[in-house]
Protein backbone atom coordinates (compact mmCIF):
# COMPACT_ATOMS: atom_id res chain seq x y z
CA UNK A 1 0.00 0.00 0.00
CA UNK A 2 1.71 3.20 -1.14
CA UNK A 3 -1.17 5.77 -1.75
CA UNK A 4 -3.98 6.40 -0.30
CA UNK A 5 -7.57 5.41 -2.00
CA UNK A 6 -7.78 6.99 -5.62
CA UNK A 7 -11.21 7.89 -4.79
CA UNK A 8 -11.80 10.51 -2.04
CA UNK A 9 -14.23 11.22 0.13
CA UNK A 10 -16.12 14.27 -1.72
CA UNK A 11 -17.52 16.08 0.98
CA UNK A 12 -18.03 16.24 4.93
CA UNK A 13 -21.02 16.84 6.61
CA UNK A 14 -20.78 19.63 10.14
CA UNK A 15 -22.74 20.78 11.70
CA UNK A 16 -22.79 23.96 13.68
CA UNK A 17 -24.89 23.32 17.25
CA UNK A 18 -24.77 26.65 19.18
CA UNK A 19 -26.88 25.94 22.22
CA UNK A 20 -28.24 29.00 23.91
CA UNK A 21 -30.07 30.02 27.49
CA UNK A 22 -31.90 32.86 27.39
CA UNK A 23 -33.50 34.44 30.73
CA UNK A 24 -36.12 37.18 30.34
CA UNK A 25 -35.79 39.23 33.68
CA UNK A 26 -38.46 41.26 35.60
CA UNK A 27 -39.18 43.96 32.60
CA UNK A 28 -39.17 41.51 29.55
CA UNK A 29 -41.39 38.99 31.93
CA UNK A 30 -44.27 41.49 32.37
CA UNK A 31 -43.97 42.64 28.60
CA UNK A 32 -44.20 38.39 27.62
CA UNK A 33 -47.08 38.46 29.69
CA UNK A 34 -48.47 41.59 28.54
CA UNK A 35 -48.60 40.05 25.04
CA UNK A 36 -51.13 37.23 26.04
CA UNK A 37 -53.73 39.68 26.80
CA UNK A 38 -52.87 41.50 23.49
CA UNK A 39 -51.45 44.47 25.21
CA UNK A 40 -47.92 45.77 23.98
CA UNK A 41 -45.88 47.36 27.19
CA UNK A 42 -43.15 49.64 27.44
CA UNK A 43 -41.26 51.89 29.61
CA UNK A 44 -40.92 55.60 30.22
CA UNK A 45 -37.80 57.12 30.98
CA UNK A 46 -37.69 59.40 34.07
CA UNK A 47 -35.70 61.91 32.77
CA UNK A 48 -37.03 62.23 29.07
CA UNK A 49 -40.59 61.17 28.59
CA UNK A 50 -39.24 58.51 26.04
CA UNK A 51 -41.02 55.23 26.04
CA UNK A 52 -39.56 52.05 25.22
CA UNK A 53 -40.48 48.84 23.78
CA UNK A 54 -39.48 46.18 24.84
CA UNK A 55 -39.61 47.86 28.16
CA UNK A 56 -36.44 48.55 28.97
CA UNK A 57 -34.54 49.42 32.57
CA UNK A 58 -32.71 52.76 32.12
CA UNK A 59 -33.03 54.49 28.93
CA UNK A 60 -29.92 54.12 26.66
CA UNK A 61 -29.63 57.69 25.92
CA UNK A 62 -30.07 59.87 29.37
CA UNK A 63 -29.15 56.45 31.19
CA UNK A 64 -31.93 57.57 34.02
CA UNK A 65 -34.15 54.62 35.22
CA UNK A 66 -37.63 54.07 33.42
CA UNK A 67 -39.75 54.33 36.48
CA UNK A 68 -43.67 54.00 34.73
CA UNK A 69 -44.84 51.03 32.82
CA UNK A 70 -46.94 52.39 29.50
CA UNK A 71 -49.41 50.54 27.03
CA UNK A 72 -48.39 51.17 23.68
CA UNK A 73 -51.32 51.08 20.66
CA UNK A 74 -50.66 47.87 18.43
CA UNK A 75 -50.59 49.86 15.30
CA UNK A 76 -48.04 52.11 14.32
CA UNK A 77 -45.74 53.65 11.14
CA UNK A 78 -43.21 51.52 9.18
CA UNK A 79 -40.07 53.60 9.67
CA UNK A 80 -38.00 51.47 7.74
CA UNK A 81 -38.48 48.36 5.68
CA UNK A 82 -36.32 45.55 3.62
CA UNK A 83 -37.95 43.13 1.05
CA UNK A 84 -36.37 39.78 1.74
CA UNK A 85 -36.27 38.01 -2.04
CA UNK A 86 -34.11 35.10 0.41
CA UNK A 87 -35.83 32.31 1.90
CA UNK A 88 -34.82 31.05 5.05
CA UNK A 89 -34.80 27.72 6.39
CA UNK A 90 -37.40 27.53 9.50
CA UNK A 91 -39.52 29.62 8.36
CA UNK A 92 -42.39 29.04 5.95
CA UNK A 93 -43.10 32.25 3.91
CA UNK A 94 -43.91 33.31 0.88
CA UNK A 95 -41.02 35.44 -0.94
CA UNK A 96 -40.97 38.36 -1.51
CA UNK A 97 -42.07 39.56 1.92
CA UNK A 98 -41.55 42.72 4.04
CA UNK A 99 -39.79 43.07 7.34
CA UNK A 100 -39.93 46.51 8.56
CA UNK A 101 -39.26 48.68 11.56
CA UNK A 102 -42.36 49.77 13.00
CA UNK A 103 -42.70 52.83 15.31
CA UNK A 104 -45.66 51.68 17.62
CA UNK A 105 -48.07 54.71 18.84
CA UNK A 106 -47.02 56.20 22.16
CA UNK A 107 -44.07 54.76 21.07
CA UNK A 108 -40.38 56.58 20.98
CA UNK A 109 -38.23 53.56 19.23
CA UNK A 110 -39.32 51.13 16.53
CA UNK A 111 -39.95 47.11 17.17
CA UNK A 112 -38.81 45.20 14.08
CA UNK A 113 -41.73 43.40 12.68
CA UNK A 114 -42.76 40.95 9.82
CA UNK A 115 -45.47 42.78 7.71
CA UNK A 116 -47.99 40.43 5.21
CA UNK A 117 -50.87 41.35 3.47
CA UNK A 118 -49.09 43.73 1.38
CA UNK A 119 -46.98 43.58 -1.90
CA UNK A 120 -43.36 43.94 -1.71
CA UNK A 121 -43.45 46.76 -4.27
CA UNK A 122 -46.49 48.58 -1.97
CA UNK A 123 -44.40 49.08 0.79
CA UNK A 124 -43.29 52.06 2.02
CA UNK A 125 -42.03 54.54 4.69
CA UNK A 126 -44.71 55.67 6.75
CA UNK A 127 -47.29 53.63 5.59
CA UNK A 128 -50.03 52.46 8.74
CA UNK A 129 -49.46 48.97 10.01
CA UNK A 130 -51.48 47.35 13.09
CA UNK A 131 -50.82 43.96 14.34
CA UNK A 132 -52.55 40.65 13.70
CA UNK A 133 -52.62 38.83 17.25
CA UNK A 134 -53.15 35.24 17.54
CA UNK A 135 -56.66 33.83 18.77
CA UNK A 136 -57.64 33.99 21.98
CA UNK A 137 -56.50 31.01 24.25
CA UNK A 138 -53.56 30.17 21.66
CA UNK A 139 -51.49 33.13 22.87
CA UNK A 140 -48.72 32.18 25.08
CA UNK A 141 -46.69 35.26 26.25
CA UNK A 142 -44.38 35.12 23.44
CA UNK A 143 -43.12 36.82 19.95
CA UNK A 144 -45.31 34.21 18.53
CA UNK A 145 -48.52 36.29 20.12
CA UNK A 146 -48.33 39.01 17.58
CA UNK A 147 -48.67 36.85 14.16
CA UNK A 148 -47.30 39.84 11.89
CA UNK A 149 -48.44 43.41 11.17
CA UNK A 150 -50.66 44.78 8.14
CA UNK A 151 -51.39 47.80 6.59
CA UNK A 152 -54.64 49.51 8.17
CA UNK A 153 -55.80 51.65 5.10
CA UNK A 154 -54.86 54.77 6.88
CA UNK A 155 -53.60 57.45 5.18
CA UNK A 156 -49.50 58.00 5.64
CA UNK A 157 -47.67 59.28 8.53
CA UNK A 158 -46.10 62.51 7.98
CA UNK A 159 -42.14 61.80 8.09
CA UNK A 160 -41.29 64.25 10.94
CA UNK A 161 -43.83 62.45 12.88
CA UNK A 162 -41.64 58.97 13.16
CA UNK A 163 -38.21 60.08 11.32
CA UNK A 164 -36.91 60.34 15.26
CA UNK A 165 -38.01 56.88 16.17
CA UNK A 166 -36.14 54.64 13.66
CA UNK B 1 -55.92 50.50 28.00
CA UNK B 2 -54.34 49.83 31.25
CA UNK B 3 -53.58 52.61 33.64
CA UNK B 4 -49.84 53.07 34.14
CA UNK B 5 -48.17 51.30 36.94
CA UNK B 6 -45.00 52.11 38.46
CA UNK B 7 -41.84 49.60 37.67
CA UNK B 8 -41.11 49.80 41.53
CA UNK B 9 -42.82 47.17 44.06
CA UNK B 10 -42.63 43.33 43.61
CA UNK B 11 -40.65 41.82 41.12
CA UNK B 12 -41.45 39.51 38.28
CA UNK B 13 -39.79 35.91 37.95
CA UNK B 14 -37.43 35.31 35.37
CA UNK B 15 -38.11 32.92 32.59
CA UNK B 16 -35.43 30.91 31.01
CA UNK B 17 -35.83 29.75 27.49
CA UNK B 18 -33.26 27.05 25.75
CA UNK B 19 -32.80 28.09 21.81
CA UNK B 20 -30.58 25.98 19.75
CA UNK B 21 -29.14 27.56 16.61
CA UNK B 22 -27.88 24.64 14.48
CA UNK B 23 -26.32 25.30 11.10
CA UNK B 24 -25.95 21.77 8.85
CA UNK B 25 -23.18 22.83 6.85
CA UNK B 26 -21.60 20.38 3.89
CA UNK B 27 -17.72 20.94 3.04
CA UNK B 28 -16.38 20.21 0.20
CA UNK B 29 -12.93 18.18 0.87
CA UNK B 30 -11.01 18.89 -2.36
CA UNK B 31 -8.77 15.95 -3.65
CA UNK B 32 -6.23 15.85 -1.12
CA UNK B 33 -7.91 15.79 2.02
CA UNK B 34 -10.59 14.11 0.22
CA UNK B 35 -8.13 11.30 0.01
CA UNK B 36 -6.57 11.41 2.96
CA UNK B 37 -10.32 10.56 4.70
CA UNK B 38 -10.58 7.78 2.42
CA UNK B 39 -7.62 6.66 3.80
CA UNK B 40 -8.58 6.76 7.15
CA UNK B 41 -11.99 5.25 6.36
CA UNK B 42 -11.04 1.88 3.89
CA UNK B 43 -7.23 1.76 4.99
CA UNK B 44 -7.21 2.60 8.79
CA UNK B 45 -3.96 4.37 7.49
CA UNK B 46 -2.88 8.03 7.73
CA UNK B 47 -1.32 9.87 5.06
CA UNK B 48 0.55 12.43 4.82
CA UNK B 49 2.28 14.03 1.54
CA UNK B 50 6.14 14.98 1.03
CA UNK B 51 6.38 18.85 0.23
CA UNK B 52 9.23 21.25 -0.36
CA UNK B 53 10.76 22.39 2.32
CA UNK B 54 8.46 20.83 5.00
CA UNK B 55 8.96 17.01 5.14
CA UNK B 56 6.01 15.05 5.34
CA UNK B 57 2.69 16.98 5.97
CA UNK B 58 0.25 15.47 7.64
CA UNK B 59 -2.68 16.22 7.35
CA UNK B 60 -1.71 17.08 3.67
CA UNK B 61 -2.91 19.88 1.70
CA UNK B 62 -1.52 19.31 -1.49
CA UNK B 63 1.04 21.87 -2.07
CA UNK B 64 4.38 23.14 -0.04
CA UNK B 65 3.38 25.82 2.16
CA UNK B 66 7.04 26.94 1.44
CA UNK B 67 7.44 27.60 -1.86
CA UNK B 68 3.80 26.74 -3.22
CA UNK B 69 4.94 23.90 -5.04
CA UNK B 70 3.15 20.94 -6.03
CA UNK B 71 3.07 18.22 -3.06
CA UNK B 72 5.07 15.06 -3.93
CA UNK B 73 4.65 11.32 -3.17
CA UNK B 74 2.42 9.84 -0.54
CA UNK B 75 3.53 8.69 2.88
CA UNK B 76 1.93 6.40 5.45
CA UNK B 77 2.60 7.58 9.35
CA UNK B 78 2.23 5.43 12.31
CA UNK B 79 -0.80 6.05 14.62
CA UNK B 80 1.59 6.71 16.89
CA UNK B 81 3.13 10.27 18.10
CA UNK B 82 4.01 12.63 20.26
CA UNK B 83 1.77 15.93 21.96
CA UNK B 84 3.07 19.45 21.23
CA UNK B 85 0.60 21.78 22.34
CA UNK B 86 -2.52 20.75 24.82
CA UNK B 87 -5.69 22.70 25.43
CA UNK B 88 -7.94 21.46 28.22
CA UNK B 89 -11.20 22.30 27.92
CA UNK B 90 -13.05 21.66 31.69
CA UNK B 91 -16.15 22.61 30.74
CA UNK B 92 -17.45 20.99 27.47
CA UNK B 93 -20.57 22.31 25.47
CA UNK B 94 -22.94 20.16 24.59
CA UNK B 95 -22.96 19.05 20.80
CA UNK B 96 -20.28 21.15 20.31
CA UNK B 97 -17.66 19.91 21.54
CA UNK B 98 -16.53 16.03 20.99
CA UNK B 99 -16.63 14.90 24.57
CA UNK B 100 -19.47 15.50 27.34
CA UNK B 101 -16.70 14.77 29.32
CA UNK B 102 -13.57 17.03 30.03
CA UNK B 103 -10.90 16.32 27.05
CA UNK B 104 -7.99 18.23 25.37
CA UNK B 105 -7.06 19.58 22.60
CA UNK B 106 -3.62 18.53 20.94
CA UNK B 107 -1.38 18.76 18.76
CA UNK B 108 0.02 15.55 17.49
CA UNK B 109 3.13 15.08 15.73
CA UNK B 110 3.32 11.73 14.22
CA UNK B 111 6.15 9.41 14.06
CA UNK B 112 7.39 9.36 10.43
CA UNK B 113 5.23 13.26 10.19
CA UNK B 114 6.74 16.88 10.44
CA UNK B 115 4.30 18.85 11.25
CA UNK B 116 1.43 18.25 13.68
CA UNK B 117 -2.12 17.40 13.63
CA UNK B 118 -4.99 18.62 15.53
CA UNK B 119 -7.25 16.03 17.57
CA UNK B 120 -7.94 15.64 21.22
CA UNK B 121 -7.66 13.09 24.51
CA UNK B 122 -10.32 12.40 26.34
CA UNK B 123 -8.67 10.32 29.29
CA UNK B 124 -6.03 10.27 31.79
CA UNK B 125 -5.76 14.58 31.22
CA UNK B 126 -3.48 14.68 34.57
CA UNK B 127 -0.69 12.58 32.74
CA UNK B 128 -1.35 14.72 28.96
CA UNK B 129 1.85 17.36 29.07
CA UNK B 130 3.95 18.53 25.97
CA UNK B 131 6.01 15.45 25.02
CA UNK B 132 3.49 12.87 26.33
CA UNK B 133 3.37 9.92 23.85
CA UNK B 134 -0.12 9.06 22.64
CA UNK B 135 -1.75 6.69 20.21
CA UNK B 136 -4.87 7.10 17.58
CA UNK B 137 -7.52 5.01 18.92
CA UNK B 138 -9.84 3.90 15.49
CA UNK B 139 -13.30 3.49 15.28
CA UNK B 140 -14.46 0.04 14.63
CA UNK B 141 -14.61 -1.00 10.78
CA UNK B 142 -17.97 -0.91 10.32
CA UNK B 143 -18.37 2.77 11.91
CA UNK B 144 -15.96 4.78 10.13
CA UNK B 145 -17.51 7.06 7.41
CA UNK B 146 -14.35 9.21 5.94
CA UNK B 147 -14.18 12.07 8.44
CA UNK B 148 -11.11 12.57 11.22
CA UNK B 149 -13.58 11.43 13.74
CA UNK B 150 -12.96 7.73 11.91
CA UNK B 151 -9.89 8.33 14.72
CA UNK B 152 -12.27 8.67 17.91
CA UNK B 153 -9.89 9.69 19.95
CA UNK B 154 -5.97 9.68 20.72
CA UNK B 155 -4.76 7.71 23.89
CA UNK B 156 -2.27 8.64 26.08
CA UNK B 157 0.44 5.55 26.07
CA UNK B 158 4.02 6.97 27.90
Amino acid sequence: MNEPPKEGIKYIDSKVYLPYDYIAGDFKVRYLNALKDKRILGSKCSKTGKVFVPPLVNSPESFAPCNEFVDVADRGVVTTFCIVNIPVIGRNLEIPYVAASVALDGADISIFALIQECKAEDAHMGMRVEAVWKPDGERQGDHEDILYFRPTGEPDAPQASYINRL
Amino acid sequence: MNQPSTTSGTSVAPLHERRVMEFPYKHSTGSTIGRFLAGLKEQKVIWGQRASGQGVVVPPVGYSEVDGSDAGEWVAVKDTGVVSAAAVVHHPIEGLHPSSTPFAFVLVRLDGADTAMAHFVTENLDRLKVGARVQAVWAPDDQRTGTIRDITCFRIIA
